[in-house]
């Protein structure tokens, strides 16, 4: 399902954020990805999803090679691909509800199926009565799982997420884990970037290492 | 791989193009009503940069009016001898109506002249006591099209006039006549220049406010096409924005016109007190309020189109 092969990133002028990554993920895999900070987890996931160009190698999602993908391509890949951003990325001027439905409003929902969808989903995160608040009146755990309702929502083949349990409580964070484990069960091919050593440890899930871009560590090889 | 997907495509609401577009117009309503604030300054920035574009527009159009009766005046009188017999008159009217530029003709018999000359010289009469008209030349008294009263184009037709055999003599001011054509010359170019900064100045005001509008929201832009949003998908209620925002811009601003037309321009004899004018100022006619719409709708659609590909790389 994801594939990549020698992967160098570097931003400007600056040193290589990723340098000789490869890697493969299979299909309905389930995978942590950590290091500490500036190690490459959010570059890489953003080489996932078409955010970044590597600088050299190849990036392979769903047998669709990224680096050579026309631009107008693009929105097609992004929608196989759900994501969790770090920062969340919630609008502030739009309600709960708008914010999660915009991943199926792209894909031509009618506004009915949409609702129920949206509805299901926010109640699944505990969230159904914030529905017509704004992002800006919750909480950051709160907005985390708005994010997470956001990229599960069209139930993606892959879900990429970045930090996903950085606010969250004992109890939200078991919630979250085990909403994407689901999701995993329902075939969606899960990558978690995290620094959660209790995430990782009470999981028994596949573990990639990263330090300074450079894979040091991967469960699934050793 | 077994895949229970709820998400297994539900039926489409917004197949064909007549759904999208639905989709498209309410998507940009949506839109104009969650950012109203930054609508409405950007409306009301529109509105101003019309009214002032509209207002010179006015001052134009009625200066126009103002020339223009003036330029009633240009006039050409041919002079011949002796009076023409009702056949030589229609054949002499027929070939200068053949000539380009001939509005109307009047004849003018020698009983009319004197009656004129004598008219002018109210008690005074007596000077012209035993005088016969005979004495005066008949003569064709002919008005010019619009587009001919510059002094160049007199002169042609003069030259022209002045080709047919009958006619004796050809007047027509032609001190006046320059010096009228050199006034609308600049009252033209002024007009221009103002107009081109004017329109410049708006065309500015209006892209840039639209492009503040448009920053403002590129985490939207961001995001839509995080989610999978085609470029496309991205752009039109943008564009339809724009287009709203120009319109509506461009309506307040005639609105507003309007109000103070009524109250005060309309009759405002003070304006123009040059006398050939009846009274009061005219109001836009109709093909430059049309005109000023489209203005509006192609400059918010310009300008949303021109910030959007700042900002949409994808
Ligand atoms: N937009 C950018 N421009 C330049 N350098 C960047 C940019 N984003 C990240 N970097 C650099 O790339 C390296 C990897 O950053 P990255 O965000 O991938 O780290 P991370 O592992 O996600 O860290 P964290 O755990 O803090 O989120 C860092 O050295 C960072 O400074
Ligand atoms: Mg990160």
């Amino acid at each position: 399902m994801i594939q990549l092969h020698n992967v160098y990133m570097s931003y400007q002028g600056d040193g290589a954020a990723l340098s000789n990554v490869t890697l493969k993920i299979a299909k309905g895999e389930f995978v942590f990805l950590t290091g500490v900070s500036g190690a490459g987890k959010s570059t890489l996931l953003k080489l996932l999803y078409g955010a970044l160009q590597p600088t050299r190698g190849q990036v392979v999602i769903d047998g669709v090679n990224v680096s050579k993908l026309p631009s107008s391509q693009l929105p097609f890949l992004r929608r196989k691909v759900g994501v969790v951003f770090q920062d969340f990325k919630l609008l502030s001027n739009r309600s709960v509800l708008e914010n999660v439905a915009l991943t199926l409003e792209v894909l031509g929902w009618g506004k009915k199926d949409i609702n129920k969808r949206v509805y299901h989903i926010l109640k699944q995160m505990g969230l159904e009565h914030k529905l017509n608040s704004t992002p800006l009146r919750l909480s950051g755990g709160e907005q985390q799982r708005i994010a997470l309702a956001r990229a599960l929502v069209n139930e993606p083949k892959i879900i990429l997420a970045d930090e996903p349990t950085g606010n969250l409580d004992e109890e939200s964070r078991e919630k979250v884990l085990s909403i994407l484990k689901e999701a995993n069960i329902r075939g969606s091919t899960v990558v978690i970037a995290t620094h959660d050593r209790r995430l990782i440890e009470s999981s028994h899930k596949r573990l990639i290492v990263l330090d300074k871009g450079h894979i040091v560590e991967d469960s699934d090889e050793s | 791989m077994s895949r229970k997907n709820v998400a297994k495509r539900p039926k489409l609401a917004r197949e064909g193009v007549g759904g999208r577009l639905h989709y498209f117009v309410e998507r940009a309503f949506t839109n104009i009503r969650q950012n109203l604030p930054v609508n409405l300054l950007t409306i009301g920035t529109i509105s101003l940069a019309f009214l002032i574009l509209s207002l010179a527009l006015l001052i134009f159009v009625n200066l126009e009016r103002v020339t223009e009766t003036w330029s009633d005046r240009v006039q050409v009188t041919a002079y011949f001898e002796g009076d023409l017999s009702p056949g030589d008159l229609s054949t002499l009217k027929a070939r200068i109506k053949a000539i380009k530029g001939t509005a109307d003709i009047d004849y003018v018999s020698r009983e009319e002249a004197l009656q004129r000359f004598s008219g002018r010289l109210k008690g005074q009469e007596a000077l012209l006591e035993g005088v016969s008209y005979e004495i005066l030349p008949s003569s064709l008294e002919i008005h010019l099209k619009k587009d001919n009263r510059d002094s160049e184009a007199v002169s042609r037709y003069v030259a022209q006039l002045k080709k047919i055999p009958l006619i004796t003599e050809v007047q027509y001011g032609e001190e006046w006549v320059k010096r009228f054509s050199h006034f609308m010359n600049l009252v033209r170019f002024a007009g221009i220049l103002v107009a081109g900064f004017i329109v410049l100045a708006v065309v500015f005001i209006v892209a840039n406010t639209i492009k503040l509008t448009i920053y403002a929201r590129k985490d939207e832009l961001e995001l839509m096409g995080l989610v999978g949003a085609t470029r496309l998908f991205i752009k039109v209620p943008f564009l339809i924005e724009g287009v709203v925002q120009g319109v509506v811009g461009a309506s307040v601003a005639l609105l507003v016109l309007t109000g103070v037309y009524l109250a005060f321009l309309h009759n405002a004899d003070f304006f123009f007190s040059f006398n050939t004018i009846e009274a009061g100022l005219l109001f836009l006619p109709a093909s430059h309020i049309v005109a000023l719409l489209f203005g509006g709708a192609a400059l918010g659609f310009l300008g949303s189109l021109a910030s959007l590909k700042r900002f949409i790389s994808l």
